[in-house]
């Protein structure tokens, strides 16, 4: 069982109380889509509010001239330490940003408008999420060449992979940590060592999908650049970090140590003069605590996780027909993504979303139907990438959850097979 | 993406989804497979489809017939929610009525009906074709005027 208290058992001041209309967890849908953000932990609401409420927290950080703002810029150091420790980094590795799609775009474009007089080619896989491939795809309009690796089976980007793609004027590589659709882990470790090999790369890392669910170690892993959010982490939407590492050794010629990037938006300097703008207090200081206990998380609690998801899939299979994406081996604890054969990707989200809050594999809002890309690239045909549904359980999720789920899903699924002839 | 209450109940419920059987053979757990093959199933079960499942929908119809009516209709849909629902809509219309190789209502009607987004609007083609299909066949080969009603 779970060493983390749920949430009725946390101090929630009253104010604070879901109302009551909301409290009636059974009418509303079981949540399995925290992969696409999660619930804020009512310990980091409490914080945030506590800094939004206080006379003496509200000052702007960057006015170190009276004691409202020094507050609060002690509050975001603090919020900063909590990051890096939870994270393997240093606090002046953290530059904050508004969340992982900012902190990809700075990585991005700030290594290319630094680096452009080095090269102009870039790497990364067709699994990236959007953030990070259509900064790429938008470099590609303004003359840079990219790369995409195409994982192999099971979703993994081989060392020798990166190897053969890289080139003399290869200044960036950018692989995620966790997929955000398969959960795949990715060993980064083999790919910074290649990156370093080749000289003159700096390795970017979409760390979103990661935090709380396995090992993120920025100092210990050899990536230059790590991307952040807050959300997935239970802590509030709006917040994220990138970490720029200050410890490379490496250096280009006539640059001192460490990554350069070039800074997207100017105004006030603060960040080192990376991401200027009013830092948001109580959005850093949930994303600090959020982080915290995350790092705290026991091992404990992911098998609590991974066991409930084991529970789902043994659910899930029994219905018949099924194929689950992404090595099984390989996979963060609270993911599962599984493709139904024989129904329509849209019908199945619709059938199972009055009571199951998940995500499809496709995007199907038009006539043209968009079969998820990751799931493309690993193999998957456009029909099953198209009906296959992405079950991310959390902290919050019980076994009870689970099994409504595989009610849900095992008298919709016949269902709609037996409406298609299927 | 949202839907209508009415587009959800006719997908959700869906009676009419199904194959009609030879009446003269009890047959439970037939499949499309196991029967309708050529096109007529008996001389008064007809069959029309539409579509492709690897493009995303197909609709099938069947249709039992008799004294220039629809006595009653089955289909099966893989297919969006919109197309499921106006396919049991469709369904659930002809039973009883004069068997015509329009649909009861047209496809921009129908749209209507059931908010269907412009955007997908194609499907109600496919189920418009595949009602067309069946009824057409049932008009044909009964000796009929497939341009009238029989």
């Amino acid at each position: 069982m779970s060493d983390l208290p749920v949430p009725s058992e946390l101090p929630v001041p009253s104010e604070l109380a879901v109302p009551s209309e909301l409290a009636a967890y059974h009418e509303l849908p079981v949540y399995l889509d925290n992969a696409a953000t999660t619930p804020v932990d009512p310990r980091v609401a409490v914080r945030m509010a506590q800094v939004l409420s206080s006379d003496a927290e509200f000052g702007n950080p960057a006015s170190s001239s009276h004691r409202y703002g020094s507050a609060a810029a002690a509050a975001i150091e603090t919020a900063r330490s909590q990051v890096a420790s939870a994270v393997g980094a240093d606090p002046d590795e953290v530059i904050w940003t508004s969340g992982a799609t900012e902190a990809n775009n700075l990585a991005i474009f700030g290594i290319a408008r630094y680096y452009r007089d080095h090269g102009r080619h870039i790497v990364t896989s067709r699994t990236e999420h959007k953030a990070v491939l259509d900064p790429c795809a938008e470099l590609e309009r303004r003359g840079w060449k990219v790369t995409y690796l195409v994982p192999e089976y099971g979703g993994i980007i081989g060392a020798a992979q990166l190897a053969a793609a890289l080139r003399p004027d290869t200044v960036l590589v950018s692989i995620m940590q966790v997929n955000n659709e398969t959960g795949v882990m990715q060993d980064i470790a083999p790919i910074a060592e290649v990156c370093a090999k080749q000289g003159n790369s700096w390795l970017h890392v979409d760390a979103a999908q990661a935090v709380g669910k396995c090992s993120v170690d920025f100092g210990g892993c050899g990536a230059h650049l790590m991307s952040l959010s807050a959300h997935k982490v239970y802590g509030p939407k709006g917040a994220g970090a990138l970490l720029v590492s200050k410890r490379g050794a490496r250096v280009h010629a006539g640059d001192r140590a460490g990554v350069h990037l070039t800074a997207l938006q100017f105004g006030g300097g603060q960040e080192g003069g990376l991401r200027s703008g009013t830092l948001a207090t109580h959005q850093i200081v949930g994303m600090g605590l959020a982080f915290q206990l995350a790092g705290e998380m026991s091992r404990a609690e992911l098998r609590r996780i991974a066991d409930l998801r084991d529970r789902l899939w043994r659910g899930v299979a029994a219905i018949g027909g099924v194929l689950r994406n992404g090595d099984a081996q390989r996979v963060v604890p609270n993911l599962l993504n599984v493709s139904f054969e024989g129904v329509e990707g849209e019908s199945l989200l619709a059938a199972v979303s009055p009571r199951i809050a998940v995500s499809t594999g496709s995007a199907c809002t038009s006539d043209t139907q968009e079969a998820s890309y990751v799931l493309r690239a690993l193999g998957r045909s456009e029909r099953l990438s198209e009906s296959s549904l992405r079950f991310s359980l959390g902290r919050f999720t019980v076994e009870r959850d689970i099994d409504a789920a595989v009610a849900v899903l095992s008298e919709a699924v016949p269902r709609l097979r037996r409406v298609a002839g299927a | 993406m949202s839907y209508s209450e009415l587009t959800r109940r006719y997908f959700e419920s869906a009676p009419h989804a199904g194959v009609l059987l030879r009446e003269d053979v009890s047959m439970p757990d037939a499949t499309a497979a196991d029967v309708c093959t050529p096109r007529v199933c008996t001389p008064l079960v007809f069959r029309g489809a539409a579509g492709n499942r690897d493009r995303g929908t197909w609709v099938q119809f069947d249709i039992r017939v008799a004294a220039r009516r629809c006595l009653d209709a089955r289909f099966l849909a893989f297919g969006c929610p919109h197309t499921i629902a106006v396919a049991e809509w469709v369904a659930e219309q002809a039973s009883g009525i004069a068997l015509c190789t329009h649909l009861p209502e047209p496809c921009t009607a129908l749209a209507l009906r059931f908010e269907v987004p412009t955007e997908k609007l194609g499907r109600l083609l496919i189920v418009e074709d595949a009602w067309h299909a069946a009824a057409t066949s049932a008009l044909t080969l009964s000796g009929g005027d497939p341009m009238s009603s029989i």
